[in-house]
C-alpha cells in the first residue's frame, strides 16, 4: 500500500486515539517500524492532541491528587518491606520504577520547558515582525522627510535659479519650475501641469548650450508636486521640454516642445 | 528514605502536569457525576504509578499512553452495574441511541475539552465519534445500533477524526 494512501486514510488518529481494532493496531505497529515517516505523522498527531488537552483542561477537585500520593506512599513502603524479604530483586524493582519515573518526569518537564520555549519563539516571531514593519514604516517616513529637506534646500537654496518653465504654442498650458544650482551644477525639476503622456513616451528635459541640446533626463506626467533630481549641467542659457519615446532620445524633437524657459545668466 | 520522597515529588509533578487534561476526558465521558469522575482520576493515576513500567515509548508519547487508560478507565466506570444501576433511578432510554441522543445535548451545555471540536462536524459524523469515543462502542455494535454497513461506521469514523485533526491545529 501507498504510505501517503495509509497515512490519508485516518489510521494515525485511529490508532492514537485507541479506535483502532486489534488487527488494525498490529499492523500499524508494523508499519511504524518500517516507515520513520509514520513515526513521525503519528507524533504530529499526537502532540496537537496533547497540546489541544493541555490548552483546555478541567480542574480536578484537589483532594484527588492527597489521596493519590497517600496510596502511592502505602504502596512504597510496602515494596520497602518486600525489599528486605525478597533481598536484592526488590529492591532492583523498585530503583527500575523510581528511575522510569525520573526519566518521565524529565520528559514531562522537558515538554513543559519546550512548550514554553515554543511560545516564547512564537512571541519573538510576532515581535521581529511588527519591528520589520516598523522599520519599513521609518525608512519610509525617513525618505519622504529626506526628500521635503531636499526639496526646501533646493527652494531656499541662494545659489539656486529658478526657471520658470513656460508652455509653447504646441502645448499652451505646460509647465515647470526648474531649480539649476550654478554652485554645484545640480538640476531639479519640479512639475507644476504636464499632460498625461501614452505609457510609451516620456518627456525629456534639454539644456540648450550654445545652441546645442544637451540631455538632462526624462520624467512623467505623474511625478507630480515632487522634485526631481535631474542630470547635472555647468552650462545652460535655456531648458527644453520634449516629449519623446520611453526612456528619452539622443536628440530633441523640437517640433513636439512642450516648454521652455530661459536662464537669466549667461554663461 | 531519599529516592522514595523524591519519586513522590516526581509523581507528584507528574500529577500537576497532566490531571487537568486527564480529567478534562474523565469529565466528558462520565458526564453527570463529579464524584464518580474524581475517583476515576484518583483510579488512573494509581494505574499509571503501577503500569509504569509497561509504557512503550516506541508506541506512543507518554501522554497518548496516560489519555487512553483515563479514556479506558472512564468507558469501564459508565459500564459498571453500579453505575448503571445509578443511572436507572435518572433515565429510562427506551433504546440505546436516544440514551446517546439525550446525554448529547446534555453535553452541548457544558462544553468542554474534545467535546467543542466534535461540535464542528457533521451531526452523522460526530454521533459516530460519540458512540465510539465517549462511549466506548465497538464499530460492529455501532453498525448494529444505526443499522449501517459497517465498512460505513468505520469510513465515517475515519473521516470524522481527520477532520478532527485539522481542527485541533
Amino acid at each position: 500500500m501507498n504510505l501517503q494512501d495509509y497515512i490519508a486514510s485516518g489510521i494515525i488518529e485511529s490508532y492514537v486515539m485507541g479506535l483502532a481494532s486489534e488487527s488494525e493496531r498490529a499492523e500499524f505497529e508494523q508499519m511504524c517500524a518500517e516507515y520513520p515517516a509514520l513515526v513521525a505523522e503519528r507524533r504530529k498527531f499526537e502532540e496537537s492532541l496533547e497540546h489541544y488537552a493541555a490548552g483546555h483542561p478541567v480542574q480536578p477537585p484537589s483532594e484527588v491528587k492527597v489521596k493519590v500520593l497517600k496510596i502511592i506512599t502505602m504502596e512504597n513502603s510496602k515494596s520497602s518491606k518486600n525489599e528486605k524479604s525478597s533481598g536484592n530483586v526488590g529492591w532492583m524493582r523498585f530503583v527500575a520504577a523510581a528511575s522510569v519515573i525520573i526519566v518521565i518526569v524529565m520528559a514531562a518537564m522537558y515538554y513543559h520547558v519546550s512548550e514554553q520555549n515554543r511560545t516564547i519563539i512564537e512571541q519573538n516571531k510576532d515581535l521581529s515582525s511588527t519591528n520589520d514593519r516598523l522599520k519599513e514604516r521609518l525608512d519610509t517616513t525617513q525618505s519622504t522627510l529626506d526628500r521635503i529637506v531636499q526639496e526646501q534646500s533646493v527652494v531656499s537654496d541662494p545659489n539656486a535659479l529658478v526657471v520658470n518653465m513656460v508652455g509653447t504654442t504646441v502645448a499652451p498650458r505646460s509647465s515647470a519650475n526648474i531649480y539649476w544650482d550654478s554652485a554645484n551644477t545640480s538640476v531639479y525639476l519640479v512639475v507644476k501641469n504636464m499632460p498625461k503622456l501614452p505609457s510609451d513616451k516620456q518627456y525629456q528635459l534639454w539644456a540648450l548650450i550654445d545652441g546645442k541640446p544637451k540631455d538632462l533626463g526624462v520624467f512623467d506626467a505623474t511625478d507630480e508636486k515632487v522634485i526631481l533630481k535631474m542630470k547635472n549641467t555647468q552650462k545652460a542659457q535655456a531648458f527644453a521640454i520634449t516629449i519623446e519615446n520611453k526612456g528619452g532620445s539622443p536628440s530633441p524633437d523640437l517640433k513636439k516642445l512642450q516648454s521652455m524657459g530661459k536662464t537669466m545668466v549667461t554663461q | 528514605m531519599a529516592l522514595k520522597e523524591r519519586n513522590n515529588q516526581a509523581f507528584g509533578f507528574l500529577y500537576d502536569n497532566y490531571a487537568g487534561a486527564l480529567y478534562s476526558i474523565i469529565r466528558q465521558i462520565i458526564t453527570n457525576n463529579d464524584e464518580l469522575a474524581g475517583d476515576v482520576l484518583q483510579e488512573v493515576f494509581i494505574n499509571i504509578w503501577r503500569k509504569i513500567e509497561t509504557y512503550d515509548q516506541t508506541k506512543g508519547r507518554l501522554f497518548t499512553w496516560m489519555l487512553n487508560i483515563a479514556r479506558n478507565a472512564s468507558i469501564d466506570t459508565l459500564r459498571s452495574k453500579s453505575y448503571q444501576n445509578s443511572q436507572k433511578n435518572q433515565e429510562l432510554p427506551d433504546n440505546v441511541y436516544k440514551g446517546v441522543a439525550n446525554q448529547t445535548t446534555q453535553l452541548n451545555i457544558d462544553n468542554i475539552g474534545l467535546k467543542k471540536v466534535l461540535e464542528k462536524l457533521k451531526p452523522e459524523h460526530r454521533v459516530l465519534v460519540e458512540l465510539a469515543y465517549f462511549k466506548g462502542f465497538t464499530h460492529e455494535e455501532i453498525a448494529e445500533m444505526m443499522a449501517i454497513p459497517l465498512g460505513t461506521v468505520k469510513t465515517r469514523i475515519r473521516n470524522a477524526l481527520l477532520q478532527l485533526r485539522e481542527y485541533l491545529k
